[in-house]
């Protein structure tokens, strides 16, 4: 991973004026963004596209906020994600912390709060991936050092 | 309020008289007819009693007088005849021989015979033993003579008589061999009255003796003289057997008369007493009744108010209480609805709110650009831009508010210090309170004990509550904080300032979503009815008394264990 790269956000939200208006602004902030309608697109998203940062609507008709957080841990677990509450889905937004996502807003919101929880996970996950890759090296290097000995 | 204040005042008012009328009506006439109907029995029994009594004393006084009476006057005559049974005719005519005998005679009975004379047939003195010269008197022509020739003994009338002393005539006829002759005394009537005269009892009881022609033979009590005849409807002298017995009035006195006819149904004995006199008792007794009622009423009716104005004061504690559960439940199910209400508005209203956020905000970000920067009325754009977005922030703190307020609660139960609790709220403006010239007065319960709720969201009630006493204060003020431990496991906190209080209209308001008195855009009106609502999932109360220009004072009431309503998420 370059660390000089935009952060790519994926922006999920059933209401699609909010969501592409939202998209073209984060775009303005210098983030990549895709933004998509409900929880099964942005799953067969994350299939085929690197992610950094997802922002999940919690209230949503079909498969809603909590569940496709959970679908995309599964998938790609190096994911961070941003819920975004409306209307008695605080207590549902802690839970979905609990089950990973890395923090919540209430909707509306303002934009530059939600710029702050994106570079927040995106650093979270940035710092995360630099971790991974160090401990990859490190055990590439401990295979070749066991086999120079042998 | 003021409406309400009326309805309570009424209801208390219809109390106090329409109540407490009917109370001391029916206790007093329960109290009054069962005295009243006590007092009654006891008197009526009592009456009776006292009347059979006098009726069988005078009755006894009666039996027992004409017994006297008629020993006295058979053991006088009986006496008589004894002496001419003993004494020969020839010998009593001797005017010696009758002296002695008149001697033993007025020695055994006190004086009673008067005189003592022996008469032949003609109804001359064949000898005379007296005080008065009677010698040479014929009494052929009197009516006792007349008599004991026919009846051998004869007890006469009393009658005054020559001498003009009231006396009356014992004649004994007595015949030996050929001899037929008369001893005759006179019988000091006097002192025979004095047998009847002398009888007395009570006050007024009274006995006198009239004969069968209807003259009294001793003194009458009404002033009757020996002699005098009997006024006319005053006695009845029919004929009867036994004891006469009735209660009567005449000139004006009521009495009882007991009578009986005595010597061969010669004389009546006549026994009077007033009413009044045997009644006497009874009539203190009436008046110590009468006194005893008059107490017994006046206490009754000092109980009766006693007990009235204690149960009043019950009634009227229970209905306020009533009335306050009412109050609070009205209130909760308002707030409730009204919640409700606005939690959907929010919500229906909040994604479009962000719609428009971000439209407006986009467009800000698109007239950032370099190349907008010089179209006209730029500045115009981005000023409009600003408000719209500065608005919509406004909406959207409102809606954040409302679904807080509604919202369920994500209750952390903690034991919780209220006191540190307090004081923590407070250091968070206590500095800022000082600028102002506002102090901070604590009276807190040491012997608080920990109560377990959400300390958070008292935190939260605390801090509002004393925001709005500061503001409520503006400058120069105390706000005073208190704690104190309830008997009932439940403690209340009291958060008072010397602001210039919530005018009475507005008290019942106050907790309603939307109600504010502050400025357009300076205060939701959320604030306290988030605190109530907070307060009442925690299985408390809050209250608030207030009087205008003298400062409010809210009072939380908190459980000790939260009740269940809060484990209900
Ligand atoms: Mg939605």
């Amino acid at each position: 991973m370059q660390d000089n790269t935009d952060p790519r956000i994926l922006l999920v939200d059933d209401e699609e004026r909010f969501r592409t208006t939202l998209a073209k602004r984060l775009k303005g902030k210098n983030f990549e963004v895709a933004d998509l309608g409900s929880g099964n697109e942005a799953l067969d998203y994350i299939k085929d596209n690197q992610v950094d940062v997802v922002v999940l609507d919690i209230k949503m008709p079909g498969m809603d906020g909590i569940e496709t957080l959970g679908e995309v841990k599964k998938l790609v677990p190096g994911i961070e994600v941003v819920l975004l509450t409306g209307h008695g889905t605080v207590e549902t937004a802690v839970e979905g912390m609990r089950d990973g996502a890395y923090d919540y807003l209430m909707k509306p919101c303002e934009i530059d709060e939600l710029v702050e929880k994106i570079n927040g996970a995106f650093a979270v996950k940035k710092e995360r991936d630099l971790r991974l890759k160090q401990a990859e090296d490190r055990s590439r290097l401990d295979k070749l050092e066991k086999a120079v000995r042998f | 309020m003021g409406m309400h204040m009326k309805r309570k005042e009424r209801a208390a008012s219809v109390y106090s008289i329409r109540l407490r009328w009917h109370i001391i009506i029916s206790y007093c006439l329960a109290a009054v007819i069962s005295l009243a109907l006590i007092a009654g029995i006891i008197y009526f029994e009592y009456r009776s009693s006292v009347n059979e009594r006098a009726t069988a004393r005078l009755v006894s006084v009666v039996m027992e007088h004409k017994g006297t009476i008629e020993n006295f006057l058979f053991e006088l005559a009986n006496t008589m005849r004894m002496v001419t049974l003993l004494e020969d005719f020839d010998n009593l005519r001797q005017q010696d021989v009758l002296e002695q005998v008149y001697a033993v005679l007025e020695k055994e009975y006190d004086f009673a015979f008067e005189d003592l004379g022996v008469l032949d047939l003609d109804g001359n003195h064949l000898a005379y033993v007296g005080p008065y010269d009677l010698m040479d008197r014929n009494y052929i022509q009197a009516e006792w003579f007349q008599d004991v020739l026919e009846k051998e003994m004869v007890i006469s009338n009393v009658f005054l008589g020559f001498r003009q002393a009231p006396h009356f005539i014992i004649a004994v006829k007595q015949t030996n061999g050929q001899d037929t002759w008369i001893l005759r005394a006179t019988v000091n009537a006097v002192k025979f009255a004095s047998l009847v005269e002398y009888v007395r009892f009570g006050r007024t009881g009274f006995a006198y003796i009239v004969s069968h022609d209807g003259y009294y033979q001793t003194r009458s009590r009404d002033g009757y003289r020996v002699m005098d005849h009997v006024a006319p409807d005053h006695l009845d002298l029919e004929f009867f057997e036994g004891v006469n017995f009735w209660e009567l009035k005449q000139d004006q006195r009521n009495f009882f008369r007991a009578k009986t006819w005595i010597k061969d149904n010669d004389w009546l004995l006549v026994v009077e007493q007033d009413v009044d006199d045997i009644y006497g008792e009874l009539y203190l007794l009436r008046q110590n009744a009468l006194i005893f009622f008059a107490l017994g009423g006046i206490l009754l009716l000092v109980l009766t108010l006693m007990t009235m104005k204690l149960l009043l004061r019950k009634v009227k504690l229970i209905d306020a209480e009533k009335e306050l559960l009412d109050e609070q439940l009205i209130q909760s199910h308002k707030l409730a609805s009204i919640g409700q209400l606005s939690a959907g508005i929010a919500h229906e209203i909040n994604n479009p709110l962000a719609i428009i956020g971000e439209e407006s905000g986009w467009m800000q970000d698109i007239l950032k650009r370099e190349n907008m920067q010089g179209i006209p009325e730029h500045d115009e754009l981005t000023d409009s831009l600003r408000e719209i977005n500065q608005q919509a922030g406004r909406c959207r703190k409102i809606t954040h508010k409302l679904l807080s307020f509604s919202r369920k609660m994500d209750a952390t139960i903690r034991e919780v210090d209220m006191n540190q609790l307090m004081d923590e709220v407070a250091a968070l403006r206590e500095r800022e309170a000082g600028l102002s010239s506002i102090k901070f007065i604590r009276d807190y319960d040491q012997d608080l004990p920990m109560i377990h709720t959400d300390s958070s969201q008292v935190r939260q009630v605390l801090f509002n509550l004393i925001n709005n006493a500061m503001d409520a204060i503006n400058k120069n003020g105390e706000i005073s904080l208190s704690t104190k431990k309830n008997k009932d496991k439940s403690i209340t906190v009291t958060i008072s300032d010397t602001g210039m209080g919530i005018p009475q209209e507005n008290l019942t308001r106050i907790f309603d979503p939307f109600f504010t008195t502050k400025e357009p855009g300076k205060g939701t009106g959320l604030g306290l009815s988030i605190c109530h609502g907070i307060i009442e999932k925690l299985g408390g109360t809050i209250f608030v008394a207030s009087k205008v220009g003298e400062g409010t004072t809210f009072t939380i009431r908190l459980p000790l264990e939260p009740s269940v309503t809060v484990a209900d998420d």
